[in-house]
This record gives C-alpha cells, sequence and structure tokens, in this order.
C-alpha cells in the first residue's frame, strides 16, 4: 500500500514535466464532455418545458387518428358529449371544469434572427388559466371574451419581437391589441399566444369548431373512467390521454433526435480523445522508464507502478469531465432557444445541465481515462529491470 | 589551390562562453596551422577546449573574435546556410556516439549526405556500396543500428563521413565508446583512410594509444597548444 | 532514399503513436464529413429549388389556407406563366406511424412547375388523365414496395370525407424519379379535384401555390403585383421565393449550421491540442538527430519542410481515411433516409474545404515544431559544450 501511495505521488508530480499534453489530453476530454452535455442540456430543457407542464389529473381529449393537436377537428356536439362524460371535476356552480381550445399558427419575427417563425395564437374558453397549474398574469389582465384582446406568454414576450403590453398588432386582416402578459413557470404554454376561442374561431372561419377539450379529472384514475366513456359513446371518435402522456409523446421525437445526434458525436470525440489520453500516457510512461526500472530495483513491485500510471490518467480525466462540466454550465445553462415542436409552432425552453447529465458526462470522461491508461499502466508493470542502464 | 594554401588557418582565435554569470575563456588569441593531408590527435584534460576547437573547425560554432580560413577562404563569417553547404561539400563527422539515424538502415544513413548531391539515385547507390566497403562493413548493410555492435555502428559512422569525398575528417572521441580492439580497428580504418585517401583528419582523443595512429599529436591546455612531432 | 523516405520513417517511429495520432484526425474528419452531409440534407431545399420559383401562402401563416379563387386570379397577373396550387394532406399508410408526404395538386400545372421531376411519358399522361391517380417520387415508392398500378389507401390525420372516411383509395399510375439528386423524390402527390369533391370541410381552399413567371428578372415585380391584388382581402398573400421560403422554414428548427459548426469546432479543438502537442513532442525527442542532420549540411530551410512535412502526411492519412469512412457512413445512411430526410450527401465543396482543413489542420500542427527544429543548435543539442 505503501508503495502504491509513493509511485501514484511520483506520477501526479511528474505531470508538470508533460504539462504540455497532460493540458492537451485534459482539454480535449473537456470538449467531448462539454459536447455531449450541450446536447443533453438542450434535450434535457426542451424535455423539461414540454413534460413539466404535463399534468395526470388534466385530461386531453382529440379527435381518434389525428395524433396532434393541429390535426384534431371537434363539433360542438362532440364537446356537449364530453360536457356530460363522467370523471370530469366540476367548479363551485356545477359546470365541468373544462376548456375547447383552438389555435391557429400566425407569424411572430424573432427577435435573435430577424426572420419569421410560427406561434401559436390559442383560443382558449374561461376555465383555460385553472387548467394550467403555476398560471399567473404578470402583467397587464386577462382578455374580455367576445374582443380583440391578446394575452402573450413570456417565452413569446423573450423570443419575438413586437408583443410588448399596449402594443396593437395585426396578424393578417386583424387589429389585436395586448393587454396582458402570463407566465406558467416555464412550461411549454408560455410560447403561446391567447384570445378568446369565439373570436379566434370566427376570424379563422372554422364556425363551432374546435381542435381540443382540455378538462379537469376528478383524480388521476378517472382517466379510465373518461376513456371507456369515450369508447362506448357510438357518436363520439375521441383519443382520450393525460396531458403528460400526450405531451412526452409531442416532445419525444425532437428530444430523441437530439439525443441520438448528441451521444454518437459525444462517444465519436471521445475515440478521439482516447488516442489522445493514450499517447500521453505512453509519453508518461516513456519518460519514466528509467525511474521505474530503478524502484523495480530496489525491490518495488510491478502492481504499484500498474497503479500510479493508472492514477494519473484517471486524474486528468477526471480534471477533463469537470472542467467540461463546468464550463458548459457556464456557457449553456439558462440559455433561451426555441425550436419547432410538435404543434408545428416554436417552443421557447432553456437550456438545462442537469445534476443527471453532469454524472454521465463526468463517467464518460473516466472511461476515457481508464481506457487510455490501462495499457500504457499495464507497460509500465513490465519495464524490465534492465531499463536501469537506459537513456 | 595550391599546396602553400593551408587547409586550415586560425589567427587570434578567441572563443568566451557565459556559464551563468561568469564569463569562461576558452581560447584566447589562438593561432594554428593545418596542411593537407595531416592526421593529428588533440589531446588535453576535459575542460581545455578539444571539443570547442573541433567545434569551430566544423563551422558548428562561431569564434568570438578572429578568424577561420579553409583553403584560404574565411568560413567565420558564413551564414547558417552557407556554412550547411560549406560543411556538405568539405566537411565529414564522426562522433563518440555513432549518432546514427536509429529509424535508418545502414545503408540509408550511408547515403543521407548524398541527398545534399544532385547525384542521381543509381549514383548514389554505387557511391554508398564504395564506402561501406571501404569500412569493411558491407555485409551489414541492410542492418538498422540497433542490431549493430558498438564497432560495426561506428564503422558505418565512418562510411557516411566519407561518403561524400570530403576533404577534412573531424571525429570527436571515436573510440572512447570501444574495447581495445575494436578501437585498434576503427583507428587502424582512420589510419589508411589518411594515407592511402590523403584524408586530413583532426581526431580529439583522451587515450594516448589511439593518438599514436596519428601523424601528430598537440596536447591543449588551458587554451594554448603544446605540440609533440611523433615518428 | 529521398526526403519523402525520412518524413515517413519518423513519422512512424513509433507506430502506435501514429495510429493513435490518424485515429484522432480520422474521428474529426469523419464528424466534418457526416455533419457536412446533414447540413447539405437541411439546406437542400434551399439548394434545388429553383432560385426562380415563387411561393405564394396566406400572410397570417402557410398552416392557413387560402381560398381556392386566388388560382384563377393569379393566372391572370402579368408575368405569370404557369401556377400550381397544393394543398397538405398529412398522409400516412397502414399505421400512423408511417407518415406520408402527400400533397393533393393540379397535376398538369404541377408537373408545368416542377420540371425536377422525371416522369416517362406515359406515365405523366396516365397520371394526368386518372381521376384517382397518384404519383409517388422513387424514394417513397421504394421504402413501401409501391409499383406502378398498385391500389393504395391513403389515410389522412386532417381531413375526413362526407361519408366519415379517412382514407382517399388512390392508384399509383407513375413514379417519379430526380436529375442526380438535385430534388427529393420522398413524397406523393394526386389529383386535387379527387380529394375536395368528397371533402368534409375546408373544402375549396389551398394551402400553397408554386408559381413560375415569364422571366426571372420580373419576380420582384408580380410578386408586389400578386400580394397587392389580394391586400386588405380576407386573407392576405405573402409571395417569395420557393428558395426563401424553404430557407425560412428550415430556421425554425432552430439555427443548425450553429449547433454543427460548434461540434465541428470542437472536434477540431480537441485534435489541434492532442497533434499539436504530441508533434512537439516527438520533435523534441529527436532534437539529436536534427542536430546530426545539421551537422552533415542539412540546410535549416530543409529540415523546416521535412518536419512539416511530418505533419502534412499525418494529416493527411488521417483525414483522407476519415474522410473515406464519411463518404461510406453518408451512402449508406442517405439510401436509408431517403425518405425521410432526402439530400444526405458529401458534396464536392464539403470534400474540397475538408482537403484544405487538412492541408491547414497539417501546416498549424507542424510550424511550432518544424521551427522547434529549425532552430536546433548543434553544439548545444550534441551536448558538447
Amino acid at each position: 500500500m505503501k508503495q502504491i501511495v509513493s509511485v501514484t505521488l511520483l506520477n501526479l508530480r511528474s505531470i508538470p514535466q508533460r504539462w504540455g499534453m497532460s493540458l492537451a489530453t485534459v482539454l480535449s476530454i473537456a470538449l467531448v464532455v462539454g459536447v455531449l452535455l450541450g446536447f443533453m442540456a438542450m434535450a434535457n430543457g426542451f424535455r423539461a418545458t414540454m413534460q413539466g407542464a404535463g399534468g395526470d389529473d388534466v385530461a386531453i381529449m382529440l379527435r381518434g387518428g389525428s395524433m396532434a393537436e393541429m390535426n384534431s377537428v371537434l363539433t360542438r356536439d362532440d364537446l356537449r358529449l364530453i360536457e356530460v362524460a363522467p370523471g370530469i371535476a366540476q367548479d363551485a356552480d356545477g359546470q365541468p371544469v373544462l376548456s375547447a381550445e383552438l389555435y391557429v399558427v400566425v407569424n411572430g419575427v424573432k427577435r435573435s434572427t430577424q426572420t419569421e417563425a410560427n406561434i401559436a395564437l390559442r383560443g382558449v374558453g374561461e376555465h383555460a388559466p385553472a387548467l394550467r397549474p403555476g398560471f399567473t398574469m404578470t402583467a397587464g389582465r386577462m382578455f374580455e371574451p367576445g374582443a380583440g384582446e391578446l394575452v402573450v406568454g413570456e417565452g413569446v414576450l423573450r423570443e419575438f419581437a413586437g408583443f410588448d403590453l399596449g402594443q396593437s398588432i395585426r396578424l393578417g386582416q386583424n387589429e389585436w391589441r395586448v393587454v396582458g402578459v402570463f407566465s406558467t413557470g416555464g412550461t411549454v404554454f408560455e410560447s403561446e399566444i391567447w384570445a378568446d376561442i369565439g373570436v379566434i374561431q370566427n376570424l379563422y372561419d372554422r364556425g363551432s369548431s374546435m381542435q381540443i377539450v382540455r378538462a379537469r379529472l376528478t383524480a388521476p384514475e378517472a382517466l379510465e373512467e373518461l376513456s371507456a366513456y369515450a369508447e362506448e359513446e357510438p357518436r363520439l371518435n375521441l383519443e382520450v390521454l393525460s396531458e403528460r402522456q400526450y405531451l412526452s409523446r409531442s416532445a419525444g421525437g425532437t428530444t430523441n433526435l437530439i439525443m441520438f445526434l448528441g451521444w454518437p458525436l459525444a462517444i465519436a470525440m471521445a475515440v478521439g480523445a482516447l488516442a489522445g489520453a493514450w499517447n500521453a500516457m505512453y509519453a508518461s510512461v516513456d519518460a519514466r522508464t528509467r525511474e521505474i526500472a530503478t524502484l523495480r530495483a530496489i525491490g518495488f513491485g510491478g502492481f504499484p507502478a500498474f497503479i500510479g500510471a493508472m492514477a494519473e490518467s484517471m486524474l486528468l480525466a477526471l480534471a477533463g469531465g469537470v472542467i467540461g462540466a463546468v464550463l458548459t454550465y457556464l456557457a449553456f445553462d439558462g440559455i433561451t432557444a426555441s425550436t419547432l415542436g410538435g404543434g408545428f409552432t416554436q417552443v421557447v425552453f432553456d437550456f438545462a445541465v442537469t445534476g443527471d447529465s453532469v454524472v454521465q458526462g463526468v463517467i464518460l470522461a473516466l472511461i476515457v481515462g481508464f481506457l487510455g491508461g490501462f495499457i500504457p499502466a499495464l507497460r509500465a508493470a513490465r519495464v524490465p529491470l534492465l531499463a536501469v542502464h537506459s537513456d | 589551390m595550391t599546396d602553400a594554401t593551408p587547409l586550415y588557418e586560425l589567427k587570434g582565435l578567441s572563443k568566451r562562453y557565459m556559464r551563468g554569470r561568469e564569463a569562461t575563456t576558452i581560447f584566447d588569441q589562438l593561432d594554428m596551422t593545418i596542411s593537407h593531408g595531416d592526421f593529428i590527435a588533440v589531446m588535453g584534460p576535459s575542460g581545455s577546449g578539444k571539443t570547442t576547437l573541433l567545434n569551430l573547425l566544423g563551422g558548428i560554432d562561431a569564434p568570438s573574435s578572429g578568424e577561420v580560413r579553409f583553403e584560404g577562404a574565411r568560413i567565420d563569417n558564413l551564414g547558417q546556410g552557407q556554412l550547411a553547404k560549406w560543411r556538405a561539400a568539405n566537411v565529414g563527422f564522426i562522433f563518440q556516439f555513432y549518432n546514427l539515424m536509429p529509424t535508418l538502415t545502414a545503408a540509408q544513413n550511408v547515403e543521407m549526405p548524398l541527398l545534399l548531391t544532385k547525384l542521381s539515385a543509381g549514383e548514389r547507390k554505387k557511391r554508398v556500396k564504395t564506402a561501406l566497403d571501404i569500412v569493411g562493413i558491407s555485409d551489414r548493410a541492410g542492418h538498422r543500428p540497433r542490431q549493430l555492435s558498438g564497432g560495426q555502428q561506428q564503422r558505418v559512422a565512418i562510411a557516411r563521413a566519407i561518403v561524400a569525398d570530403p576533404k577534412v575528417l573531424l571525429a570527436d572521441e571515436p573510440t572512447g565508446d570501444l574495447d581495445r580492439a575494436t578501437a585498434d580497428e576503427i583507428l587502424q580504418t582512420l589510419q589508411l583512410l589518411n594515407k592511402d585517401m590523403g584524408k586530413t583528419i583532426i581526431m580529439v582523443t583522451h587515450d594516448p594509444a589511439a593518438a599514436k595512429y596519428a601523424r601528430r599529436e598537440l596536447h591543449l591546455d588551458k587554451g594554448r597548444f603544446v605540440e609533440k612531432e611523433l615518428a | 532514399m529521398n526526403d519523402l523516405t525520412l518524413v515517413r520513417k519518423n513519422l512512424f517511429r513509433k507506430k502506435l503513436r501514429a495510429v493513435l495520432l490518424m485515429v484522432s484526425i480520422l474521428i474529426a474528419f469523419l464528424i466534418f464529413g457526416v455533419l457536412g452531409a446533414v447540413q447539405n440534407a437541411f439546406s437542400f431545399g434551399v439548394n434545388t429549388a429553383a432560385q426562380e420559383r415563387l411561393v405564394t401562402v396566406n400572410r397570417v401563416n402557410f398552416t392557413v389556407p387560402l381560398p381556392y379563387a386566388y388560382w384563377g386570379r393569379i393566372q391572370q397577373v402579368d408575368g405569370v406563366r404557369d401556377v400550381a396550387p397544393a394543398s397538405w394532406f398529412g398522409g400516412y399508410y397502414q399505421q400512423p406511424q408511417n407518415f406520408i408526404q402527400a400533397f393533393a395538386v393540379d397535376p398538369a400545372s404541377y408537373l408545368a412547375v416542377y420540371p425536377e421531376m422525371v416522369v416517362p411519358a406515359d406515365q405523366r399522361a396516365a397520371f394526368i388523365e386518372g381521376r384517382t391517380c397518384a404519383l409517388a417520387g422513387r424514394a417513397l415508392a421504394t421504402q413501401y414496395g409501391w409499383s406502378v398500378g398498385d391500389r393504395i389507401p391513403l389515410m389522412s390525420n386532417i381531413w375526413r370525407q362526407t361519408d366519415g372516411s379517412e382514407a382517399w383509395d388512390l392508384d399509383i399510375c407513375g413514379v417519379f424519379d430526380d436529375l442526380e439528386g438535385t430534388y427529393p423524390t420522398n413524397y406523393l402527390i394526386f389529383h386535387y379535384d379527387y380529394f375536395n369533391e368528397s371533402l368534409a370541410y375546408g373544402r375549396d381552399s389551398f394551402h400553397w401555390m408554386t408559381l413560375t413567371t415569364v422571366d426571372p428578372a420580373r419576380n420582384d415585380e408580380v410578386s408586389q403585383a400578386i400580394d397587392e391584388l389580394f391586400a386588405n382581402s380576407r386573407a392576405e398573400t405573402a409571395t417569395s421565393t420557393e428558395a426563401a421560403f424553404n430557407a425560412a422554414f428550415m430556421e425554425q428548427f432552430g439555427n443548425i449550421g450553429l449547433i454543427l459548426g460548434l461540434v465541428v469546432s470542437a472536434a477540431f479543438a480537441t485534435i489541434l491540442m492532442i497533434v499539436g502537442t504530441t508533434m512537439v513532442m516527438a520533435v523534441n525527442e529527436r532534437t539529436k538527430e536534427i542536430a546530426v542532420m545539421k551537422t552533415l549540411g542539412f540546410p535549416a530551410p530543409r529540415i523546416f519542410r521535412m518536419v512539416l512535412g511530418e505533419s502534412l502526411l499525418l494529416s493527411l492519412l488521417g483525414g483522407l481515411i476519415g474522410l473515406g469512412l464519411a463518404w461510406l457512413a453518408v451512402s449508406g445512411a442517405g439510401a436509408a433516409m431517403a425518405g425521410v430526410m432526402p439530400g444526405i450527401a458529401l458534396t464536392t465543396p464539403t470534400m474540397l474545404t475538408a482537403l484544405g482543413l487538412m492541408l491547414v489542420f497539417g501546416l498549424v500542427t507542424g510550424l511550432l515544431p518544424a521551427m522547434n527544429a529549425m532552430r536546433v543548435r548543434i553544439a548545444l543539442a550534441l551536448g558538447k559544450i
């Protein structure tokens, strides 16, 4: 044990002699971890925005087979049947807590690029805020039913120009006034603009149709009851999902795409960094061949030499992993971005470097360190005694 | 050039080094003449300036003041590029530790100086063969230095030194790392090169036995010569 | 033997080291090649869309429909040659997961506007004639094993017929190819009239119109004329070139170019450090040999060139193998993904850029060690002072 400690210390003390290669190893591993964490921060941020919104006690009902809200069409007859469905909570007046919703896609101008991008303009009913946990008006007031008034989510305000409180906006033929700003605590709903559903139906020739109905369940278990009702009612062709299920389904594609891109890239780069680490460790062992042989000659075993080299390699890798994680956190955590989400509209989200992803990044770094150090360390353990005389 | 012009003429040669803050004087106002066809053994204690002298003669170090003339022309004021060209054309070096390229075969090592000439590949091959023959190591042409003994490596190094047919060979302790018998063989080879091929040789050595092979010995002490003519 | 022999021998002096360096360079160029191909796919619509074609959509957003009557009115606009209206069908085949890009179009005008679509004359005629005919792209037809004469039910997750059915029965009357990978063949078109006549809702409207003008120089003028025609109407229009429209759509996914650029930079920064420091170290190890070469009379510039040649050789070897692997990967993935993401391909500009990068990389990593080598002082290096 004493042998191991002293040989390991000899190794670590020799790092500064090869600071160039050691630094290159550390930084290259840091870059690998940085790339991985960057992608994970993107995927995690997007997923958190989408799924953070999804409650188990909120049901989403859309036309069977339509898959996404945008493709769905429900009629007033459908709504009447849903209003009397079992499992839906009622408010103080005995009215079912549900919101028929319809959105159209409108163009907004992104602040960052000055290009047009899709925003969801959602027509909602009076219960809509109650169906979004954490909903608050952060400025102004709610729109008046029947009026050409809008409230905008904070995400829209951050990413798009021209939606400030009090401003008038022309969307197509129609003049709208922004009367309020709302927050839902960073979830996907903040990427939307809301108006009265009646006004949207009227202005966009949708008659009395809607796309989805959102309803508060009496309890998460009531979802089955509601599904069974929809199934058995011959006049209804509905897909009933919990909000959580629905939003995970919408988020899944994008999140998976980011991860499918991120991991292979990180692994490919890790192989490159592995070559670097391997190289650096060979250099380290080569540089100390004589020293190791001398230790062997005076009675040290091969194992401490192995451990010493491994410790050096793992330490460099760990340093790289930590530096990569810290830099990624500083550079990316909290950065706002937006991309095209499931509803064909922009979802504004913040990059999130999570503890879990940091752990994965550091593990990747340590794997690089382990593999990079293993063979050179074996070589260190097998240095022949005659190498004492080498120059 | 006539025989009247000596091969080397050193005039008022001084060399000083800064060792830390202290200035060390190796030579001060040294004069010396070396004629064509000479074989000089330079001897003297460590630090007497033997190797520095060799470096100055070989144009790989410059004097602090004074002149080094080679066949009447000054070389001490030449630029690095001109010196390289001059070395390639006129000087062959032989080192104590052979200094062969470990990645090259014996033949390829010998061929190195010829890469600095305009000779064709065929012509180069012929010259390499000749040089290896002269030092008697043709049978090891395809071996790498690591596969050769010390004496064999030094033979390859000598072949490399003579392959471009230089006028002078500068040898720094050529037998310093060899056993007596091998050293004698190497020294006989050098003697042969001097006698039969007319190469001027300047050899630095510690070994009085090695110095016996030279035509004359020069003893350097504190930057001054004490000459001793051999029979 | 020549200088190249020396360069090669020096490079492979420690074989394992050289191979490791080559692997890391290889990886960087593999990443470069593959991401370059992906980027090409993202900009595919922008490159292939004739810069000369125009697209007219609803000013509110391209997902908001325009009235059918606009088709006739736009044809009257001075300078317009062909106008092709199209509706987004939102199709799938058998399972909702089997998403099919399908547009309901006016066959004759659509084929007139897209000359890139290569269709045998008899299939072309059959498609235009047959009311229930569909024309499928080669990649799509291959993906689902369709051939001419097949009858397929194409489901929609948007539209419904008056009888409640969501399936339109289509006959594959033709398969279109493209000219040398310049146009996506991952979609299907069929008759707008057949689509429209049985629609339960949203009848007599379409999502966009692609049009050509008599002279591309008049595009700006024609665009303005069209948008002015419908100004202050219930459905205002926005007209732009197809290239600009596609670019704006791709832009919505986020700054893909920036992300790919960052990844490639990270990969190159990694190998730059690894290879750079290793080369410095490798040359330092040889200080004595370099001093001997100088003693033999090798001039400093020649030694400089030889060390630079070593890093260039390393960069080219690793880079070319990496690019070759990228080419293999891209050809494989490109064929597999032609239906989903057309245009994944290693283009000549990408390969030339890669070559340029190899040279730059070789020079950059070799510069410092080459300078060091050039500056080696013989007397010092041989330990003889």
